[in-house]
């Protein structure tokens, strides 16, 4: 049998909730569309296997945004995520977020799932700025999957994995009817008719193109293709603020986190090669990257992590944690070049562009109940506008999203869909499979993220920005008329490739139609270089109108947590440079 | 454009000695996240099918034999 | 729709796959049942805790830790004395991730084993059970020749926060193995009692710099911190930055604002976190008496440094 051989096959199911994507917002989404009705019929849809898929795969160092009582408080901490993100927040998500998400941690540490506990049991929150004090290490953060997993087959959920959705399924009346999926190894199709639908399918992580060159050396797990943002946006939901790209903070090379949030808190930090820190904001923003990257171009790069000065035994504690959860290969790197922490700092770098809510604000757009513009559309996790949500977020937000469609799914019928839309969506997706030669998918994505990097990478340039859409414009046409892909596997690809296109072409539309600076580093044009609150107080929402990408503005609902003057003074006066 | 076959050297490495797969063990296939790690049907072991590794990990530490070691992609070495 | 959702496990087929001659066989059949979720699987994985093959041993006291529950907890409670290290090492990591408080009453017969391992092992998985009658084992095991054992005594008293076990901490904070006396010194912080911080005082005084970290540290969470400020102003010269760093926290935490001027020379530590630390305290302790310290900071090369140091000035007012 030859690998992976192609299939002719297509299956049709329906339930009441369908989550799509089983990392972390979607395991968690499905688990509680079930809890909330026993006897809906909910199905947890996976591109990989459950068991070890998402960002979580190999685990998580710990919470970058608990909020635990007596150590912050939800009102504090919307205020804080107000600032961070340059006001373009909608607060009544934010905050519904940081009131639910204490319950979440004591339900997932009594899944078993470990939080770092002082010696009285209570949860032991790391302060890391004194602003508030939101980090929640997790000695055993290998075990999170494990844990997870353990809670789905305990309630017996549909699992199905290794399928790709490729499409949503759009009803006569304007609600989601299901989804259209391919199998990954066999492109089999799947089509599954649902009254509620729950997008969790991660970040658009493989946009930009690492250092490296490798296309699967991206710092999100590389499963992560954008096909949530590409699905979302050709059933006609608004994707919010894309151009507030995602970037962060890496070890060079090796493209993984140095986890700063880990050492931070036994005493390691970043310096430039004078061996002084540099970063004057307090936040994890765009505003921290840009300060970053200007040091990276200066006299002063490079940028190290540097944890030399700390002693012997806090080094190896910060080894054990570091080099077993999250990134277990980082020790392998290290070791491969020699570096040890006693001596040698570890040099940093930014990552490549993605888009994230996890670490930044570009996402579907969302409301407090996770609902998307579509009816009976939801979406989670790093894919959802809630910005800086990290892991917690897309459990807390996974757990609002299938608690509500669940309820809804109750009240309504199956939506009347186009069967003609099917043999459409089969058409685009075989496409690749019926030429006798071609472009391989490889190098139709190669070209695209360097594209993305040649062109998109902030600073942006508009010159540079329109450049590119004519570039993607002609791999569009490349892709749709030569991409070939001669087994399942390489069709996956070929699917992913065109999300990334689509991503990419989305990246640049949004951060053309901004005519202003903000977000620091993620929106920084170089014709617009200033913020303007007058014009541009307000969220972008991108969105597909009569088949063209359309941009239009929308408001920012009043805030539900006022922020006053002085608040925003003491955060301004962190970005004061040295007198010196 | 006719396509060739271009070399690459892969990160994951098995050893068949130790590797169970032809007892019917696919626990590495089953977990990776990107799916490239196949049971060959020469050898009725796991290999790397295609270079597109996370290196994340999952594989090597899920395998019940320790028989599959994951080195560091060579390009970001 | 075979093949479309991750199948529901066939226990019978599994059972059979576990009298395989085959040692890869039975290994693959228990990788299945673990993933099965199913609670009639745990008997299964209990006789494969006892099979001839040290490996499929080790599989099932993996695999036992993914199920909850009494039986698992007392198959894995008999692994923890296998021949070979590698499972009762499994074991011990398994017993550890059972959550429900029922498994205590198969567990706590193991603190009285006569095996360190053992005892330590059950010690450690009883403590997030938190259940009250683990504390007359615990206090006993405090006695223990084996230092591992105290600790995890120390941990599962500590997790109880009962007034009553006050005294045998106090003792443990004059352990003679410094990890002990680390954990009871963390664990003392909860009780409101004056001889609670009295006892964590004395442990500034620790020869061992880890303990005096602790110490310090502890009492800035301690109910009845303040009672100590005076040994913890002492503390501002310790030998290691790392102890004086506490001891900076644990005072701007219990508002002890006659210490501001001794921490405000840790202005001038040349470990910037020590820097960073005493401004950041000086603002949380509005101590306008260090006003000239902190603008003589104010342009330090360490930006966060800078960053508290000018946080600290707009606290003064
Ligand atoms: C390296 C790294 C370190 C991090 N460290 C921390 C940390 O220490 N603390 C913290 O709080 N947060 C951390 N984060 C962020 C946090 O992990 C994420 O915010 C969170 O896990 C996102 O969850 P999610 O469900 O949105 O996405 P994921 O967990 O990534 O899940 C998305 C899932 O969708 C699947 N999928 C994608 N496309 C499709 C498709 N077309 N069809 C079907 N399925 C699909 C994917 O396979 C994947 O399983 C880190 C992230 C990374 C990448
Ligand atoms: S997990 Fe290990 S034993 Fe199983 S197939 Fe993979 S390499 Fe072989
Ligand atoms: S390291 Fe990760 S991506 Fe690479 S083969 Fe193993 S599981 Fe797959």
């Amino acid at each position: 049998m030859s690998l992976d051989k192609i299939v002719d096959g297509l299956t049709e199911v329906d339930c009441d909730v369908l989550v799509i994507g089983g990392g972390t917002a979607g395991p968690m989404a499905a688990l509680k569309a079930k809890m909330k009705n026993p006897n809906a019929k909910v199905i947890l849809l996976e591109k990989a296997n459950v068991k070890r898929s998402g960002a979580i795969s190999m685990g998580m160092d710990g919470l970058n945004n608990a909020v635990i009582p007596g150590h912050a408080t939800p009102e504090q901490y919307t205020r804080e995520i107000t600032i961070a993100n340059d006001g373009i927040v909608n607060q009544k998500a934010v905050l519904k977020y940081a009131e639910q998400c204490y319950s979440i941690i004591q339900e997932l540490d009594k899944y078993g799932i470990r939080f770092q506990k002082n010696e009285n049991g209570d949860f032991d929150v790391k302060k890391v700025h004194h602003l508030g004090t939101y980090v929640l290490p997790m000695p055993n953060g290998d075990t999170v999957k494990k844990a997870l997993y353990r809670q789905l087959r305990r309630v017996q959920l549909l699992i199905s994995n290794r399928y790709i959705a490729t499409r949503l399924l759009q009803g006569k009346d304007g609600r989601v009817a299901g989804a259209i999926a391919v199998n990954t190894r066999t492109a089999e199709f799947l089509i599954v008719k649902a009254k509620a639908v729950i997008l969790c399918m991660g970040a658009a992580g493989r946009l930009g193109l690492p250092a490296s060159g490798y296309l699967f050396g991206t710092y999100e797990n590389a499963a992560n293709s954008g096909d949530g943002y590409a699905m979302a946006y050709h059933a006609g939901a608004k994707l919010a603020n894309l151009e507030c790209f995602q970037i962060n903070p890496l070890i060079k090379d090796y493209n993984g986190p140095a986890c700063a949030y880990v050492a931070g808190p036994f005493g390691a930090y970043t310096v430039n090669n004078e061996d002084a820190r540099f970063i004057e904001c307090d936040y994890w923003s765009g505003q921290m990257m840009l300060e970053f990257y200007n040091e990276l171009q200066s006299g002063k790069g490079p940028v190290y992590l540097k944890l030399n000065h700390l002693h012997e035994n806090t080094i190896s504690e910060i080894e054990s944690i570091l080099h077993k959860v999250e990134r277990p290969s980082r020790g392998q790197f290290h070791a491969n070049r020699g570096t040890d922490y006693r001596g040698n700092k570890i040099e940093m770098h930014v990552s490549e562009i993605g888009f994230c809510s996890g670490h930044s604000a570009s996402g579907v757009f969302v409301d407090e109940f996770a609902r998307t513009t579509v009816p009976g559309l939801y979406a989670a996790g790093d894919m959802a506008s809630v910005p800086h949500s990290y892991m917690l977020g897309a459990f807390t937000n996974g757990s609002i999203a299938g608690q509500h469609a669940s309820d809804f799914a109750k009240d309504v019928d199956f939506a009347a869909y186009d069967p003609e839309d099917i043999a459409r969506e089969r058409e685009r997706v075989l496409a690749p499979t019926r030429r006798e030669d071609g472009i391989p998918p490889n190098q139709i994505e190669y070209k695209t993220r360097r594209f993305v990097n040649d062109y998109l990478q902030p600073p942006k340039v508009p010159q540079k920005y329109r450049l590119a859409q004519s570039r993607f414009a002609e791999v569009r046409e490349d892709m749709e008329t030569g991409m070939i892909a001669r087994n399942a596997h390489e069709l996956l690809r070929a699917l992913e490739a065109s999300s990334i296109l689509d991503c990419a072409d989305m990246a640049a539309c949004s951060s053309l139609f901004r005519t202003e600076s903000r977000w620091g580093l993620y929106h920084l044009r170089t014709d617009y270089p200033g913020r303007d609150d007058e014009n541009w107080f307000c969220h972008t929402l991108l969105g597909k109108t009569d088949g063209r990408m359309i941009c239009e503005k929308r408001a920012v609902d009043p805030y539900v947590v006022p922020i006053d003057d002085d608040e925003k003074d003491i955060y301004y006066r962190q970005r004061i440079e040295a007198r010196a | 454009m006719p396509l060739a076959n271009t070399p690459t050297s892969v990160p994951v490495v098995v050893d068949n000695e130790k590797c169970i797969a032809d007892k019917g063990c696919t626990v590495c296939v089953d977990v990776c996240p990107l799916d490239v790690l196949r049971i060959s049907d020469l050898t009725n072991k796991a290999y790397m099918a295609y270079d597109e590794c996370w290196y994340c990990l999952p594989c090597q530490c899920d395998c019940p034999t320790a028989a599959l070691t994951v080195n560091i992609p060579f390009l970001l070495k | 729709m075979a093949g479309i959702f991750e199948d529901t496990a066939d226990l019978d087929e599994l059972a059979e796959a576990l009298r395989s001659a085959d040692a890869g066989e039975r290994r693959v059949a228990i990788l299945a049942l673990a993933d099965s979720g199913l609670p009639d699987a745990v008997p299964l994985l209990a006789s494969a805790a006892r099979d001839p093959d040290s490996g499929i041993r080790l599989q099932a006291a993996i695999a036992l830790g993914s199920f909850d529950g009494a039986e698992a907890a007392d198959a894995l409670t008999k692994a923890l004395t296998d021949a070979d290290p590698a499972v009762t090492r499994a074991a011990a990591e398994s017993l550890a991730e059972l959550k429900d408080p029922r498994n205590a009453d198969v567990i706590l017969p193991f603190v009285a084993h006569p095996s360190a391992f053992v005892k330590e092992a059950a010690l450690r998985a009883l403590k997030e059970l938190r259940r009250p009658e683990a504390l007359k084992p615990a206090l006993d095991a405090m006695r223990d020749p084996n230092a591992a054992v105290r600790i995890q005594a120390v941990g599962v008293i500590g997790f109880l926060k009962l007034e009553e076990s006050v005294p045998a901490l106090r003792s443990a904070a004059s352990d003679s193995d410094a990890t002990v006396r680390r954990a009871a010194i963390n664990a003392l912080a909860f009780s409101q009692a004056p001889s609670s911080s009295e006892a964590i005082a004395r442990a500034l005084d620790d020869a061992e710099w880890p303990v005096r970290e602790s110490a310090a540290e502890a009492l800035g969470r301690s109910r009845s911190g303040v009672s100590a400020k005076d040994a913890l102003i002492a503390r501002l010269d310790d030998e290691f930055w790392q102890v004086r760093l506490k001891a900076i926290r644990s005072l701007a935490a219990l508002k002890v604002r006659a210490a501001a001027i001794a921490i405000a020379h840790g202005l001038t530590h040349p470990e910037p976190n020590m820097r960073k630390e005493a401004a950041a305290a000086l603002g949380e302790l509005k101590a306008s008496e260090a006003l000239a310290h902190l603008e003589r900071a104010a342009d330090d090369i360490d930006a966060d440094v800078r960053k508290n140091v000018r946080w600290a000035l707009s606290q003064l007012g």
